[in-house]
């Protein structure tokens, strides 16, 4: 997840969205980038609006899904690596 | 309270500038003289100036509505324009990029074509450039 810091609506859901992706994917690799340190990343991988996710390389999400969204959004993607 | 003109010279916009950004909700007058003629007041200036710092740093007029509208939130913090400056600064990194891959497609064109007084027929220019249509048409 792509974030700025100070963010509050980042802040407020971050944990949550990390436990649900978690929950729902079994050795899923979550990580919280902090896009000022990351800016050549970000760029590369096409993030243009905060917070964004990203999945297995692809911006999935422009804003903060909900829990169900994300949680179909990766067993979907895991489910095709299957 | 003062004239449209008053405002343009004030801050070095010009008056169709100002009725523009008017039409795009920018900025309004606070009344009306007994003529007809816009007043505004004074803050207007300072409303102006940030709408030319914000566009000088790549905000769009839209975008910029949304900064002075955040700007006189009661609920909104530093941490929102911040977020709104961040993107911008991704935005603008990513023209970059593509503008800089485009430059480097020129780079190569321009080297592949070294004898300039072929016949244009025989441009490498142009046939790379058809080539590439073509290419795409197929994708």
């Amino acid at each position: 997840m792509f974030y700025s810091p100070g963010c509050a609506a980042c802040e407020d859901r971050q944990a949550e969205l990390r436990s649900a992706a978690q929950e729902a994917v079994k050795d899923l690799e979550w990580l919280d980038v902090n896009v000022i340190d990351n800016m050549d990343t970000a760029v590369e991988l096409g993030v243009i609006t905060l917070p964004s996710i990203v999945i297995d390389g692809e911006v999935v999400f422009t804003s903060l899904p909900t829990r169900a969204q994300l949680c179909k959004a990766l067993t979907v993607r895991s489910g095709a690596r299957k | 309270m003062i004239t449209i003109g008053k405002l343009a010279g004030l801050t070095s916009v010009s008056n169709d500038t100002l009725r523009y950004y008017e039409a795009e909700g920018l900025i309004s007058p606070a009344g009306k003289s007994p003529a007809g003629y816009r007043l505004y007041d004074p803050d207007s200036a300072r409303r102006i100036h940030f709408i030319k710092h914000a566009q000088q740093c790549g905000f769009t007029l839209a975008e910029i509505r949304d900064l002075l509208d955040v700007r006189s939130s009661d609920k909104a913090c530093c941490g929102d324009v911040r977020t709104r400056a961040i993107e911008k600064k991704l935005q603008i990194e990513s023209k970059i990029r593509a503008m800089k891959a485009m430059s480097k497609a020129l780079d190569q064109l321009i080297s592949e074509c070294a004898n300039e007084k072929r016949p244009v027929e025989e441009c490498t220019i142009i046939a790379a450039l058809e080539r590439a249509n073509g290419s795409k048409r197929v994708q």
